[in-house]
This record gives C-alpha cells, structure tokens and sequence, in this order.
C-alpha cells in the first residue's frame, strides 16, 4: 500500500485525455444544448434568444411531431419483440452440438458488421418495384409490390430489414449468457422429466434475465434513435410515413437551421426513452426480486 | 433411454439444423447480391435473379468507380480517421482505465459516474452544439473534427479499468521499488500486460468507426472530406444518375476491410459485444 496523493501530479496527466474529451465532447455539449432548447436559434441570423418554454410548447402542437413519435414508437415496438424472441431461438439453436456451429454463427453475426448505410442500399433496390423481392414474389405466382413507395408498407419493411440486421448480434449476448448456465441445472430437470421447453420456461428464462434487461434496454436506446436506415431509404417519405423523431430533428436543425426547436425535440425524446429504459428496470428487476 | 425418445430428439436436432440452414440462406443472400450486383457487366439486364449469379463477370463498375475519383477519397479519409481513432483508443483508454483502477483521487467518484453517465447519452443531444462548435472553431472539413470526438470512448474505458482492476499488484510494486516512474510502470509494465483487452478495444473502435454515420454526416460538407458510408449515402440521393452497379461495388470496398477483420478477429468482437453483457 501506498500513501495516497504520492504520486499525485501524474494521475492528471493519466485522466487528461479523457477529461477533455468528456468535457468538451459530453459536459459542454448537454449543457449548451439544454439552454438552447430555451431559445429560438438560427445560427446565420445571430445569437440564440432566450423564449422560455416556447420551444417544448410548440413541440405539444406539432402534429409532425406526433407522428414522428408515432412511428418512432411502431419501430420501437414492433421491431424490439422480433429481434429479442429470434435472438433468443437461435441462440438456443448454435447453443446445441450441431454440424458446422461456427460457420452457423458467422453467418448470422455477418450482417452486424456490415454498415447499416451499405445495409440500407441493399435493401433500398431489395424492396424496389423491379428489385430482387418482387421477382422472388413473381417466381412464386405473387403480385409485386412497390414496398417503399406505398405509405402503408414502407415502414414495416424498413422495420423487417432491421431486425434482419440485428437479430445476430443479441444473438451472440444471449449465447453468452446461456453459456454461462451451469449444465447441471438441466441435467436435474431431465431426471425430473422435464421437457424441452418447460426447460427453457422454468430454468432458462429466468436465469437469463439480466442478459434479457442488458438487451432489452441497449435495443431501445438504440432503436429509438433510428436514422441512417430513413436517411438513405426514404427521406421520412412517402407522406411522413417513415418519419422519425431523430430523422425530424436532423431536418429542423440541419436543413431549416431551427437549431433552438431540434434541441427541444431531442431532449423530449431522451426523455422518452429513459422512460422506456425505466420501465424495463422496473419490471425485470421486482420480478428478479420476488 | 428408449429408441423412440431418442428418434424424436434426433428429428428435433434435424429441423434446428434445417431451420438454421435457412436462415443462413437468409442473412446471406442479400450480402451474395450486393457482390453479384457489383460484378454486373454494365448493361446487362437489371433487376431480378440473375443479380445474384451475374454472368460474365466484369470488375468494370470497380475500375470505374476508382478511376472516377471520389470513392478513392472516401477511402482515404475513412482510413485515416479509423487508424487515428483506434490509435489514440488503444493508448487513452488504457491510461484513463489505469487511473481509474489504480490511483485515488479527489473526485473518484462523481467522475467514474459522469463517465458511465455518457454511455446513456444519445447522440442527438450532443450533436446540435457539437455542430455549433466546430462551425465556430472553423473546423467544418477537417480530420480533426471526425478524429477528436472518438478519441476516447468511455465504454473502451470502462472494459480497460475492469481489466486492469484484475491484474495482480506485485509487478507494478516491483517496478516501483526499483525505482521506476510512474511513466515507465505504465508504459513498461501495466500497457504491455493489457495487450488482449487493447485487441477487443482496438478491433470494436475499428468496427463502429468505420461505419460511423451521423457526425461524419454534419461535420463535413465538401465531398473531398466525407467518409465512405457518408459518401455513399449521399451519391444514392443523386437520384438522376444512380448506377447500382457503382454503387454496390463502392459498397463491396467499404466492406471488405471489416470482412477482413472479421475473420481474423471474430473471437475478439465476441468478447467486445459480450463484455457490457455482464455489468
């Protein structure tokens, strides 16, 4: 052991890297985007302007707002129960002895590290009228469908790309956690003739719930914050039906400049999600307790 | 055990088999199309099937698109900014997630908070002042602004102080007996025995880096400056002359160095993702 503070004046040096960063890159950041969402700022016209609680007041009266949330909120909830439940079947499926498991995992991990820019190109010609969907449709006898122009569809196919694309990679925290289940845990519920999946339901499940809240919360940050996939597919479009709320803000601050309103709109959706966060908490964590 | 309990878990094993075989044929086909829609002689019929298994095989949409200047560009800079980012990841986080696990300071406390306290903040809350400030510090097009925000993330210091934290005491405690300072325990002793923690570091900031999207986006606005992924995003908008041949071989580049360490590194992605798992 040795005295504290001996070698004192290094230790800042240690942490200088990343309290400048933190500083300039966290610190600043919320705090000067906490005041601005008070203020009507257009960088080109001059400094921001104090307006009190205009910003959020506007936000309540937006109805492209409410939409944007909307959708937010279908992309939320219907994409979240897919990935998580086929995350977790075939996580349960590489987690058997089977012929050619590595490649099995590589293969569904694959699209995890290829960029969701790339990933959205792809499905952007995927979902076209003359695209490889389509001709799939028509080999099989089917009407082709214009998937990204129709207000009615575009979203739910954008949503299935995306739990294509992460269905892997819970995949992999789940295998984790199931590798981390002691073995004999089953072999006592064989003896008592437990089946297949009253297995799963009675020793699987629960010992994989702070796996499932890691997902759970982790999955909703992240997909409250959809953008690239709206960017590169379809603009919000057709008729804001893709709009979502961090696809609105971008538009507000970086094409109108209303950068006061943006940060308005950004924090009403943090807000939002750790809302959403502290619910999944809520509900694991009294279960885990009882 | 009887034959015929053992003949219904067989056929269950078969069907995950099957069912696994399928979605395999599922995650990979639109990846198999992205190759076979880059090899695409130009003119060749377009859309459909026969994306797939493009006959005969033309590396002209390749030739074309490095010839033709910007994609070249995008590399470069998306390369540049990589290897710095992961550079200063490799060194910084292991500094910082040294002190943290090693040194007692005043403020301990509330910092080790404020830094997990960022992993929860979204990137759309910061970015509007980010924004602002490099505007105002005439930053806008630099290396410097895609470089300086990812120099050190707090989740590569928050895996480098767990791994430090577990490292026995008695090496750096030699070092200092001897006489060492306090720069060359680290450097010497400390750095070199994080060497597999700094591989998950490095191959993850790779990675997320390479295809970082949203700040490369608004912090440039010349073409000489953007980032593959910002490159291609915005020549698919250009919507008169969008040749998916093009585009889809640019897309086949910007992934290549990622297949690439993928397969060399899947074992380190693994732990990188699996890591926050068991906070």
């Amino acid at each position: 052991m040795h005295t504290p503070g001996r070698h004192g004046p290094s230790t800042l040096v240690f942490l200088l890297p990343w309290l400048l960063t933190f500083g300039i890159f966290a610190l600043y950041p919320l705090a000067d985007s906490f005041w601005v969402s008070f203020t009507r700022y257009n960088p080109i016209q001059g400094p921001p302007v104090f307006i009190g609680l205009d910003n959020y007041a506007r936000l309540l009266r937006d109805p492209i707002f409410w939409t944007s949330l909307r959708n937010t909120l279908i992309f939320v909830v219907g994409t979240i129960p897919l990935t998580t439940v086929g995350a977790l079947l075939v996580a349960l499926a590489l987690n058997r002895h089977l012929p050619m498991k590595a490649l099995f995992r590589a293969a569904w991990f694959m699209p995890t590290i290829v960029s969701m820019v790339v990933i959205s190109l792809v499905f952007k010609n995927f979902y076209s009228p003359f695209g490889f969907l389509n001709a799939i449709l028509s080999l099989l006898g089917l009407p082709g469908h214009a998937w990204l122009q129709d207000p009615d569809t575009a979203l739910g196919a954008i949503m299935l790309m995306d739990v294509w694309a992460a269905v892997g990679y819970y995949a992999v925290i789940f295998l984790a956690g199931l590798q981390a289940i002691p073995a004999e845990l089953y072999e006592a519920a064989a003896l008592d003739g437990g089946s297949g999946w009253r297995k799963h339901w009675h020793i699987t499940l629960p010992l994989l719930r702070s796996t499932m809240l890691f997902i759970l919360v982790i999955n909703t940050i992240r997909s409250f914050q959809v953008f690239i996939e709206i960017f590169v597919m379809t603009r919000g479009g057709p008729l804001d039906s893709t709009l979502t709320t961090v696809y609105y803000l971008y538009d507000r601050a970086f094409n109108s400049f209303e950068l006061g309103y943006a940060s308005a709109l950004a924090w009403a959706l943090f807000a939002v999600t750790l809302g959403a966060s502290l619910v999944y908490v809520r509900v694991l964590k009294d279960r885990g307790a009882a | 055990m009887s034959s015929r309990m053992v003949g219904a878990r067989d056929r269950g094993h078969w069907l995950i088999v099957i069912g696994l075989s399928i979605g395999l044929v599922t995650m990979l086909l639109p990846l198999v199309w992205m190759v076979g829609t880059s090899l695409k002689a130009v003119g060749a019929g377009l859309g459909g099937l026969s994306d797939l298994l493009p006959w005969p095989v033309s590396l002209k949409n390749y030739r074309d698109i490095l010839a033709s200047g910007p994609f070249g560009r995008y590399f470069l800079n998306s390369a540049v900014v990589a290897i710095v980012v992961v550079a200063g990841n490799i060194l910084f986080s292991a500094m910082v997630g040294y002190a943290f696990a090693r040194r007692r300071f005043v403020g301990k406390g509330p910092l080790w908070w404020g830094l997990l306290a960022t992993l929860m903040v979204p990137k759309q809350v910061t970015m509007i002042p980010i924004y602002v400030l490099t505007a105002k510090l005439h930053l806008i097009n630099t290396y410097t602004a895609l470089i300086a925000p990812f120099l050190v993330d707090a989740f590569n210091v928050f895996l480098m102080r767990s791994y430090i934290e577990q490292l026995p005491h008695d090496l750096e405690e030699a070092a200092r007996v001897d006489g060492a300072s306090e720069w060359r325990i680290f450097f010497n002793v400390v750095f070199p025995l994080t060497r597999p923690a700094l591989a998950v570091v490095g191959i993850n900031t790779f990675l997320v880096n390479w295809n970082n999207f949203l700040y490369p986006l608004i912090l440039t606005n010349s073409d000489s400056m953007r980032t593959l992924p910002v490159g291609l995003a915005l020549y698919a908008q250009g919507e008169n002359s969008v040749s998916w041949g093009h585009l889809m071989a640019g897309s086949c580049l910007s992934t290549l160095p990622i297949l690439v360490v993928f397969v060399i590194f899947q074992r380190h992605i693994i732990e990188g993702i699996t890591a926050g798992a068991g906070k």
